[in-house]
């Protein structure tokens, strides 16, 4: 069904176990292991950073709604799990996507714009010897594009599930904004092919509930004594107690000294959550006193509701872990390193 | 904008026989077949299906400004039959280039391929093949306009009472199923309800359908002018810039007064865009509705004043007071009328039913009694948050009351049904314009060809 997510194709046939992912990808390596010799390609979850990235680049240009963007990164996701990357232009790709995506988000962009944008944006890897030309590439790559996702166009996103809880957990607008920008971050992961939409949303929200500093908290001794005090570490705490049926009572939050350290840097949800230097669920004030914190209530609240939701927190958990590591590859990933790699093959196959 | 085609004008079966004047005529099979196409680039695009492995085309059925419609049986041992839509592509000059997929096949494509529901027609597999696409679909003998044809042969019939009551109850179950999953299909009109040999009916037709998903999307992107002009809801002739799911509610309630009268009740002539490409106001249709239904009032539908085209609707004539719909005044039913609304509803609904009474019994109009006008009045109502809603209309005591409703439309009756015709030729694939209807004007498809719509500001 076009709007039920559980009668979805999305989850039906877009949506894979870490290992079936695995499989896959090993797949299509193996179909030409000389390609794959010859053309040696950074770690996927580069790839999937500086896809993510040209994807925006494009859609800023061309004034796309994030909306269609994200769901121009899911075409991109679904088409490298069928298809050999170096057997692609990906730059042809996404610039496809981008355009079909627009048309199934009810935002259509002219091809010719489209392609013109993509021309402009990256001269030389859509090396196409006129605009007339890129058109037909691209009108002959939405073929294919359309045909690997067995037409399945139709995609779920996490914004409207943040949109629809947000008066329910009553977020403000600082938590809306941070978990928009933790959802904007995760299509540079995996994570939207092996979790459904709502788990990625409220993942999100809970980190953004988590990590913000109240005005009480701020002003107190814990974060600021720590500026690096683990709030995804404390989000995932939150979430064990969760699990084990206990709703979150402020205790468990600062016990993951061993996760990693948060810097503020490159994505926009990252950046937020260095600034405000994480935050725990549980206060203590100047005096060492316990204090009921607002944030604490909500945290609680957000928990009985997902025990009573049914919601898998298993999966939360592993989208938090996700998340961690992905903040962590973050910092290592290089913008010029990735993109050389990429047109080597590009130029070298004429594609 | 190709608003410039009259309302509706059958897309029923059969209606590309006008312009079959090429003198190059092909057999339908080779329709499929472009030789033209073979032996590009290592690095193209090519199908791992191909169409014609695939099926064995038996007919042309219809076509459209989107391309064909073919019948075709399964060569791979698939059951049964499929119509197969062929999506034509552009062409520049003699040769045909991909230039972008329009959105309303994109839309087709993604809702399609996510629908499952028996009143809904079923998707079998789409073919990207030869810069063509071709949408199989389940095969549906006949349609709604071609059964409210037969019954107007002569002599003029009704369509049975208990083939009414299941087409309608199968028809609304049907966009119950669209609009709980935000689907509005926007063009609900006899040609695109489909009805299979087994008295199965089934919604098709979704290139204009489109996900209303609420909070996100805002459902005024440019496309104003949307449903066939016969079967467009007050509102939007009234300038609206919400599509809710009302919109195809108003539809139904046409359609049933079709079935009922055999005739459009609402059969108003569309104005054309005039060249500043301002959407004009359908003065005579809104007027065909007022006939009938009398000026609507903001005591009836307080958000009337609001619409973006009110101030046109002090321009139209009131209903006359005298009967022009009938022979058989019914004055005992003007007493009825509800206060304030000037209907003549009520007076239609009872003209239709006596007059078209041949039978006796169960097979008379007459036997859908009260309850046919109460629900016809429900999915006529002017204020679309009043109107009958799919569900509300499926629990309405019409459904209820006399008989059981079959799944089954055909069943009890004597007589079949002329099959859907299929003819053997076929015009050369590369012929560039062909014939056919086209749809109302879908401005937000204007997007993908610009050498020949207006690109909307």
């Amino acid at each position: 069904m076009a709007a039920n997510y559980w009668e979805s194709t999305q989850r039906k046939h877009w949506q894979f176990t870490k290992d079936e992912l695995a499989t896959m990808r090993q797949n299509l390596e193996d179909e030409d292991p000389g390609l794959v010799h010859m053309f040696p390609l950074p770690e996927l979850r580069y790839l999937n950073i500086y896809f993510n990235q040209q994807i925006n680049r494009l859609g800023k240009r061309l004034g796309v709604r994030q909306q269609a963007m994200a769901t121009a990164q899911i075409y991109v996701k679904r088409f490298y799990t069928k298809i050999e990357i170096r057997r692609t232009n990906p730059y042809l790709l996404i610039a496809t996507a981008v355009y079909l995506a627009c048309k199934m988000e009810e935002t259509p962009q002219h091809i010719r714009l489209v392609g013109q944008e993509a021309r402009s944006l990256w001269p030389g890897e859509m090396h196409h010897t006129n605009a007339g030309e890129t058109t037909t590439k691209m009108g002959e790559c939405e073929f294919w594009l359309i045909s690997e996702m067995n037409s399945q166009l139709i995609v779920h996103q996490p914004y409207r599930t943040l949109t629809a809880r947000t008066p329910d957990f009553s977020l403000v607008p600082e938590e809306v904004s941070l978990a928009w920008s933790i959802i904007n971050d995760h299509y540079m992961t995996d994570l939207p092919l092996l979790y459904p939409p709502h788990i990625i949303a409220l993942t999100a929200i809970l980190l953004a509930v988590v990590m913000l500093p109240t005005p009480k908290s701020a002003a107190g001794g814990a974060s600021a004594a720590n500026p690096q005090v683990p709030g995804l570490a404390a989000a995932q705490a939150a979430l064990a107690q969760i699990r084990a049926g206990v709703v979150p009572t402020g205790t468990g939050g600062n016990s993951g000294s061993s996760t990693p350290t948060l810097t503020p840097q490159s994505s926009g949800g990252l950046t937020m959550l260095g600034e405000n230097g994480g935050g725990v669920v549980g206060v203590v004030d100047n005096n060492g006193n316990k204090v009921i914190d607002p944030k604490l209530a909500k945290v609680q609240r957000i928990g009985r509701w997902l025990a009573e939701s049914n919601i898998d927190i298993e999966a939360m958990i592993d989208c938090t872990q996700e998340l961690i590591s992905f903040y962590e590859c973050h910092e290592k990933y290089n913008d010029k390193h990735t993109r050389e790699q990429l047109n080597r093959f590009i130029k070298a196959r004429g594609l | 904008m190709s608003l410039t085609n009259p309302p509706s004008a059958a897309t029923g079966p059969g209606s590309g026989s006008a312009a079959r004047t090429q003198t190059l005529k092909r057999s339908v099979q080779a329709a499929f077949e472009d030789p033209a196409d073979r032996g590009i680039g290592s690095t193209a695009y090519q199908s791992k299906v191909r169409v014609i492995d695939r099926y064995k085309v038996v007919g042309f059925i219809s076509s459209g400004t989107y391309g064909r419609v073919y019948k075709a049986l399964g060569r791979q041992g698939q059951t049964g039959e499929f119509a197969i839509k062929k999506f034509k592509p552009d062409k520049e000059g003699e040769v045909v280039t991909y230039t972008g997929i329009s959105q309303s096949a994109v839309r087709e494509m993604a809702l399609c391929s996510e629908l499952s529901h028996p009143n809904v027609i079923r998707l079998v597999e789409i073919i990207l093949e030869d810069k063509c696409i071709f949408m199989v679909f389940e095969y549906a003998e006949h349609d709604l306009l071609q059964i409210i044809h037969h019954h107007t042969q002569q002599p003029r019939h009704p369509i049975p009472p208990s083939t009414i009551k299941s087409i309608m109850f199968q028809l609304l179950n049907g966009c119950q199923y669209l609009h709980t999953n935000w689907v509005l299909h926007r063009d609900l009109k006899p040609a695109n309800i489909m009805v299979t040999s087994s008295g199965e009916v089934k919604i098709g037709d979704l290139g204009l359908a489109r996900l209303f998903y609420k909070p996100i999307h805002s459902l005024f992107s440019g496309d104003k002018v949307v449903v066939t002009i016969w079967y467009r809801a007050p509102e939007l002739l009234l300038g609206s810039r919400h599509y809710t799911p009302a919109i195809d509610m108003w539809a139904i309630g046409c359609i049933f007064a079709e079935l009922l009268s055999l005739r459009p009740i609402f059969k108003g002539e569309e104005a054309k865009m005039d060249s500043k490409k301002t959407v004009p106001f359908q003065r005579n249709q809104m007027q065909k509705i007022v006939d009938i239904m009398g000026l609507p009032t903001k005591e009836r539908w307080p958000l009337l004043t609001s619409m973006a085209d009110y101030s046109h609707l002090t321009t139209l004539q009131p209903p006359l007071s005298a009967s022009h719909h009938g022979h058989h005044p019914h004055h005992h039913y003007q007493a009825q009328r509800q206060a304030g609304g000037g209907s003549h509803l009520e007076k239609w609904y009872y003209n239709t039913i006596n007059q078209n009474a041949g039978g006796s019994g169960a097979t008379s109009l007459q036997s859908l009694g009260a309850e046919g006008y109460k629900l016809l009045a429900g999915l006529l109502e002017y204020d679309p948050e009043k109107r009958l809603t799919a569900q509300a209309a499926l629990q309405h005591p019409f459904f209820t009351t006399g008989d059981k409703v079959s799944a089954n439309c055909f069943e009890g009756l004597k007589m079949e049904y002329p099959h859907r015709k299929v003819s053997q030729d076929d015009n050369d694939i590369r012929t560039s314009s062909l014939p056919g209807t086209k749809r109302s004007g879908l401005p937000d498809d204007s997007l993908v060809r610009p050498g020949k719509r207006m690109k909307e500001g």
